[in-house]
């Protein structure tokens, strides 16, 4: 009694937007990064100039955006995984609040949270005005603002969420009965960790890693607010969609930002396959 | 466990709490304080940033276009989401596996691409830019949560109630208002809920896609580009209450536990 036709059309309006919002205009995206521009309008062509410009202009900053991103990456995927592994194993009664923390985290507001490392960070911020009337420093201290250091402690204040549900997703699992027969069965404490937790809990790593990545390299605001001078690939895409209106060069920097991180993401999931029980 | 490795774990625990919430507690804290930067030693708690931010003539249609720009959001995407998690659930789990992961992909771009690629494409395909388009771009990524948390609960749904329904000669349509709808309803307002607040929340996306106007989100980018004003707290404050007040709603009616 299920026809088929019935499954289609209710899964027709979402298709719809999917393919008009999101396969439309990225195909048509990547079709005009092999465009050119020629007197401030597009022109259709198929070069690959964009590209090679990418390279040549900007291939620090790409590897630079890269390696933060990678930093960045691991950090909120250990730290998601030391709360994760909190909630499900040590926290008792505590874990549901530890989980509701990061629940209204994800949600809390991402320009609102750059906004508050700005008043934390800078010279006459938070942490500096709290120190003097403590009577700890007499001189704020500049070091704290406007660097890589701000940089990623915003990405990893507002990306920790997104590392820590996945992987408490794939912990909760693991059931207690498995570890106590791993224990039962003579496997020490490091054993049943490495050989059960950790493999275990690989999917959620995997895509809270994927995840943290990708919106890390591809984030333009905290560089900007927080770090000053720093140097991120997208603050350099953003302007080629305001003022400098080079929407093409734009495109090929996105794509070459997406295709590199998908590179670094996939060297990770190789790296991780590695750790696998004895 | 030994009670030295529990106080450890303890400290963890606490310090991690402490790094989620400050930066949220502190928006919150300084939109009720006196001077004229966020800044210790607190002299005085006032309202002054409250009316600040309701005498900036850019507030008000900033606030109107957020709640009709969400709302909107919400319903078409619980509508829509809800269709496609009742026909996933007619197809074998695999295949429906797969087609909401493609669903998902969106939620892997950055936003700035995404953002980036929609602007691009709606000035070609001439669709004059406004609200209209930011409620479009949102429900790309809205669009996944209602459709996997709806899909969830469909997993353990009793479908023989349905069955019993039509046997008895209910049309599908009948069948859906009368028997499904009533038990997932909780569920659909909180997924519907949930978009909302990812519509509320968004900056970059929609920073791209409005054209001219403004949500709160981009007019506390407005005010905190020029100069650090802490009536950027109380707007702050405001989108802060909005979209935790919906998550949490929504966190109560879909018993989501992680």
């Amino acid at each position: 009694m299920r026809d088929r036709g019935a499954t289609y059309l209710l899964l027709a309006p979402a298709g719809v937007i999917f393919g008009t919002l999101f396969v439309l205009p990225l195909t048509y995206f990547l079709v005009i990064s092999f465009w050119r521009v020629v007197l401030f309008r597009l022109k259709p062509d198929f070069t690959f100039a964009n590209y090679l410009q990418v390279f040549d202009l900007h291939l620090s900053t790409l590897v630079f955006t890269l390696g933060l991103a990678s930093l960045v990456a691991v950090l909120t995927t250990v730290l998601g995984f030391i709360y994760a592994y909190l909630i499900r194993f040590k926290a008792g009664l505590w874990g549901p609040t530890l989980l509701f923390v990061a629940l209204i985290t994800l949600f809390g507001g991402y320009l609102m949270k750059i906004y508050s490392w700005m008043t934390i960070l800078g010279i006459t911020g938070v942490l500096n005005t709290a120190l003097r009337a403590l009577g700890i420093i007499d001189e704020p201290l500049p070091w704290l603002f406007y660097n890589v250091g701000a940089v990623v402690v915003t990405l990893v204040n507002f990306l920790l969420p997104l590392a820590i549900l996945p992987i408490y997703a794939s912990m909760r699992g693991i059931t207690d009965i498995e570890l106590e027969a791993a224990r039962d069965l003579g496997a020490g404490g490091w054993r049943r960790f490495s050989d059960i937790v950790v493999p275990r809990s690989q999917t959620g790593i995997i895509g809270g890693f994927a995840l943290c990545f990708l919106l890390a390299a591809g984030d333009y605001l905290t560089p900007q607010l927080v770090g000053g001078k720093v140097n991120m690939i997208g603050v350099q895409i953003a302007p080629q969609f305001g003022g400098l209106g080079n929407w093409p060069m734009g495109a090929a920097m996105s794509f070459v930002t997406l295709g590199s991180s998908l590179g670094v993401i996939l060297l990770s999931i190789f790296l991780l396959a590695q750790w696998r029980p004895r | 466990m030994t009670g030295a490795s529990d106080v450890v774990w303890r400290g963890i625990g606490t310090l991690f709490v402490v790094f989620l919430l400050s930066p949220l507690a502190l928006v919150v804290l300084f939109a009720f304080t006196s001077r004229p930067q966020s800044a210790f030693p607190i002299e005085a708690l006032s309202l002054r940033w409250w009316d600040a931010m309701l005498a900036n003539p850019n507030f008000a249609p900033a606030f109107w276009n957020s709640l009709i720009i969400s709302g909107t959001v919400g319903i078409v995407s619980a509508i829509v989401g809800t269709m496609a998690a009742l026909g996933l659930a007619r197809l074998d789990p695999r295949r429906a596996r797969l087609a909401a992961a493609l669903l998902c992909l969106p939620l892997m771009l950055p936003p700035l691409v995404l953002g980036v690629a929609l602007l691009s494409f709606y000035s070609r395909a001439r669709v004059p830019m406004g609200p209209q388009t930011v409620i479009m771009s949102h429900l790309l990524f809205a669009l996944p949560f209602v459709v996997l948390v709806v899909y969830a609960r469909l997993r353990n749904f009793d479908f023989r109630v349905v069955e019993s329904a039509r046997d008895l000669g209910a049309s599908p349509l009948r069948a859906f208002f009368t028997v499904t709808l009533p038990i997932i309803r909780p569920t659909v307002v909180g997924a519907a809920l949930i978009a909302m607040a990812l519509s509320l929340d968004d900056f970059v996306i929609t920073f791209f896609t409005i054209g001219k106007g403004m949500t709160l989100p981009t007019f506390v980018f407005s005010m905190i580009r020029t100069a650090l004003t802490p009536a950027a707290n109380a707007v702050g404050t405001l989108i802060l209450v909005m979209t935790i007040g919906t998550t949490l709603v929504a966190l109560w009616l879909t018993r989501y536990r992680g």
